[in-house]
């Protein structure tokens, strides 16, 4: 109730009070006002409240009730899927198509069910890309003698589609592990696939001799067998942190899929058991 | 060294930067005077492409200049 509405309803119930005292003066200190007496009945035939309509407010409610709570855990519930999708998955990565060094289209799908580390980069980069290479291989190198690596492929993507034709980044990327896939592809498919990744390439200036550098982000990207992007490793990072970083993964990662294995297989032996039991 | 469409290949990469590393090194030790390196600088340009010369100066002013701000921290402004 707001403040002048509250004051209008004292100021009624003085002149009520007021209006009685009155007439009780009139009638002389002995007289009792006789109000219309109304019998006290609240439930029964007479009574505004029947089992009628105490049973049809009854189902009512509890079904408004039930309603409410179902709209309330089906926000929670939508929350909860919206939280976790921000939290747990970066919407970074994605299938690709490029070309490798023997003019063969790539797809991503066909690393499907081995992680990859993916560099992104360009064969004339002056000191960064080397760098960067050299610790990839080493870090191929380095898993590869672990016993909880379950395969990985090194992967370059170039920047520079223009220099960087599939046969000289091939050649560019086998001089820093044999073992590495060297990828280019037309200037559309690089910029798709670098904006998958997030990844800013920009070509400098050309100078006389048509050189150029370009510049471009600085991260290893991890991508595991199903083709998720899982993390990344920007220039900071040693080699053995980065080992230990995808050893990590690969450990959490076979641990989930075990426990899904063995959850469903507890599931298939339990409904065996019941068709047993049916049949 | 000329840039070719081709890219370095490794044992050229070493190259150049074993040379860029002899330059720096005497300009370190001359105070940063040109003159007294110069040929180690013509070796430096010999072995590098012009590009990365050019990346590669300015990398160097930009660690000098880090390395400064480590050592001296740095001026603050005078805003008045």
């Amino acid at each position: 109730m707001s403040f002048c509405s509250r004051r209008f309803f004292l100021r009624f119930q003085i002149n009520q009070i007021s209006k009685l005292n009155f007439s009780n003066v009139s009638g002389g200190p002995s007289q009792r006002i006789e109000l219309p007496k109304r019998k006290k009945i609240f439930f029964g035939k007479d009574g505004p409240i029947t089992w009628k309509t105490f049973g049809i407010t009854g189902v009512l409610g509890v079904g408004m009730v039930t309603y409410l709570l179902y709209l309330k855990e089906e926000q929670e519930e939508k929350q909860r899927k919206e939280r976790k999708r921000q939290l747990g998955k970066a919407k970074i990565g994605g299938p690709f198509e490029l070309i490798d060094g023997s003019n063969n289209i790539v797809k991503s799908e066909q690393f499907l069910g081995k992680w990859m580390l993916i560099y992104f980069g360009f064969s004339h980069c002056p000191d960064i890309c080397p760098d960067e290479l050299e610790k990839m291989a080493l870090v191929i190198d380095n898993l590869e003698k672990n016993e909880i690596n379950t395969g990985i492929q090194g992967i370059f993507i170039t920047v520079d589609p223009d220099r960087d034709t599939p046969k000289v980044v091939e050649k560019y990327i086998k001089e820093f592990s044999p073992k590495f896939i060297g990828l280019s592809g037309t200037s559309d498919q690089i910029q798709q696939v670098c904006k998958k990744y997030r990844v800013y390439y920009s070509p400098g200036k050309k100078d006389v001799d048509n050189d150029y550098i370009v510049d471009h982000t600085i991260i290893m990207y991890l991508v595991n067998p199903e083709g998720e992007f899982i993390d990344y490793f920007g220039q900071n990072k040693t080699a053995d942190e980065i080992v230990e970083h995808i050893l990590l993964h690969m450990f959490k990662f076979k641990q989930e899929k075990s426990s899904m294995l063995s959850n469903t297989i507890d599931k298939i032996t339990t409904l065996r058991g019941q068709k047993i039991v049916t049949s | 060294m000329s840039s070719k469409e081709e890219f370095l290949s490794k044992s050229q990469r070493t190259q150049c930067w074993s040379s860029r590393d002899n330059f720096w090194e005497c300009l370190r030790c001359n105070n940063d005077k040109v003159e007294k390196c110069s040929d180690l600088r013509e070796n430096y340009e010999k072995a590098c492409p012009i590009q990365w010369v050019k990346h590669f100066d300015r990398k160097y002013n930009y660690l000098k200049f880090k390395e400064k701000m480590e050592k001296e921290g740095y001026e603050p402004l005078n805003e008045k």
